[in-house]
């Protein structure tokens, strides 16, 4: 029976999954919700594409410098030491992610997600250049003349042209966008530089040109498990049945309850509008991106008609079914409270964070020495690294052996903001206070201008064979 | 059901280029690659190239395992 149950299901999913592609040609849509996401694409963009040429203290702002492994946010640096950071917020975007989509569905498809944005901006291209939707259907369906490629020409130049900017802006994250810039002017660009120019560029023109729903409905797996963070209480994007149906065309200010109709005109503007081709009013679906167009072009067309707005809107499952909606549910409340804590979390050990790493490297060729006074001596490289924005001077001692004295080939330890001083150090030890042929100690630095900047590293101390027990 | 040949690829290509770009990041947070090439023949790569290989490297080994999930999945002729 289960073979049966399961056989009968697959066959309705897969020939829908694995349908030939249907070209989308989604309708231009006006309205609240079209206002505040070409407001999210325009903040997004600006961002995207503004911050690269910030600067900051003589560098530039925001650089994740691959080449010196450094990572610059304004007035902070992180070395792949702070690899925990990263890890930190890239749980709170997880978390938050889990939060918004509990909370109010696919917000994050809708208004912020790349694809999203890119697209809107790949399609406002589209249709200043060959029309609104009823002309791009036309053009498609022309057969090949001279006007069809001068317009398809310029279109695919201009998508080419904005793909090859977004390429060098994202390359311009990882090295210093300024020189970048002039290397392109000047032709003189690395082959890797280039390389990942051509590379996003590319992924750009092609996934916002070409593949633009089918990434979201094969590709994205947040789609997939959509399903899993939504409840009834969710806000959704939903056509309401029991107010629309059954749905029918009629004369506009015909009565048309006396005709047994449902406020839904059957006029398919909902379908034409979306994004990814659906009909919202077959339900919950998991192609649905969230993006609201539905919801603007239905109210539109309910105020032509004289109709309460709302026919399809921003609601949740139980209210549709005529119950209760509990926003404020353990799910939300769980979710905010982990996302919260990591929050804060991150933000603190950010502030925190101690800009002084300390490693400690045995000498190799000589496990110890002996001096001529008959002490001990083991030789050791510290590497210091100052994570902080100014030059620093340290102390530096040993502990762990009576009597342990720690030579240096220098004075003061001073190390330059952002760089790694490597220190050869002997540290030497009468035998009489060695118990062990290796002795654990520990090696601590402390900055001379302020006692909270230190760090500690543990090592081994070895001695002669004779001192085994 | 015959799955069209070029959601086949996508379905190989896809996953592997996401775990490629976790595995980079990863990868190379901790290992600097100048320390790890200088011992080598390619001691002369320099990190952006050693990022890029890497990173090309981490999407074929990972397109290779997605391949082949792909080949086992599809059913036997029973011979």
């Amino acid at each position: 029976m289960n073979d049966q149950l399961s056989s009968s299901s697959l066959g309705d999913i897969e020939p829908e999954l694995y349908a030939k592609r249907q070209k989308v040609y989604p309708r231009e849509v006006h309205g609240v919700f079209a206002f505040l996401r070409t407001t999210a694409v325009m903040v997004l963009l600006g961002i995207f594409y503004g911050v690269p040429w910030l600067r900051w203290d003589g560098r530039q702002a925001m650089l994740f410098d691959l080449p010196t492994r450094k990572f610059y946010v304004f007035g902070l640096s992180f070395w792949p030491q702070d690899f925990f950071y990263l890890t930190g917020l890239l749980i709170v975007a997880a978390l938050s992610l889990f939060f918004f989509t509990a909370l109010a569905g696919r917000l994050w498809c809708g208004y912020a997600c790349p694809q999203t944005v890119w697209t809107e901006v790949f399609l406002w291209i589209e249709r200043k250049i060959e029309g609104d939707r009823p002309r791009q259907i036309k053009l498609d369906k022309s057969p090949l003349s001279t006007q069809k490629i001068l317009i398809k020409g310029s279109k695919h130049t201009i998508w080419i042209m904005f793909s090859l900017w977004t390429g060098f802006t994202f390359v311009g994250y990882f090295t210093p966008i300024l020189e970048l810039g002039h290397k392109v002017l000047t032709l003189a660009t690395g082959p890797w530089e280039t390389f990942w120019i051509l590379f996003y560029g590319f992924a750009t023109y092609g996934n916002a040109g070409w593949l633009r729903e089918q990434v979201c409905i094969y590709m994205c797996p947040y789609a997939r498990f959509q399903s899993a963070m939504f409840d009834k209480d969710t806000m959704t994007v939903s056509y309401d049945p029991s107010r629309g149906e059954p749905r029918g065309s009629r004369k506009r200010g015909s009565d048309y309850r006396a005709l047994g109709l449902g406020d839904c005109i059957d006029c398919n503007i909902c379908v034409q509008v979306c994004p990814t081709g659906i009909d919202i009013r077959n339900g919950l679906q998991y192609q649905c991106i969230g993006c609201a167009s539905c919801i603007d072009a239905c109210d539109d067309v309910m105020n032509k008609m004289n109709y309460p707005k709302g026919l399809i809107r921003y609601t949740t499952e139980h209210t549709i079914e005529g119950k209760p909606t509990r926003v404020l549910r353990p799910r939300v409340l769980i979710y905010a409270v982990l996302l919260a804590g990591t929050f804060i979390g991150v933000l603190y050990g950010i502030a925190h964070r101690i800009p002084v790493a300390l490693d400690v490297i045995r000498d190799r060729n000589s496990l110890f020495r002996e001096t001529n006074l008959g002490l001990i001596e083991n030789v050791y490289t510290l590497k210091i690294l100052n994570k902080d924005n100014s030059t620093t001077s340290y102390k530096l001692w040993a502990t762990g052996i009576a009597g342990l004295q720690l030579l240096l080939d220098q004075e003061i330890i001073e190390v330059s903001s952002g760089q790694v001083s490597e220190i050869p150090t002997r540290l030497q030890a009468d035998p009489v206070d060695l118990q062990h042929r290796s002795t654990d100690i520990e090696f601590h630095i402390q900055s001379l201008d302020d006692e909270t900047i230190s760090a500690t590293e543990k090592a081994r101390f070895l001695g002669p064979l004779g001192l085994s027990k | 059901m015959e799955i069209p040949t070029s959601q086949r690829i996508i379905a190989i290509l896809w996953p592997s280029f996401l775990t490629a770009c976790f595995a980079t990041v990863l990868f190379f947070a901790v290992f600097d690659p100048l320390e790890l090439l200088s011992a080598t023949a390619f001691g002369d790569t320099s990190r952006l190239g050693a990022y890029t290989i890497g990173f090309f490297l981490f999407w074929v080994l990972a397109a290779v395992s997605s391949a082949l999930t792909c080949y086992f999945l599809r059913p036997t002729a029973g011979r």
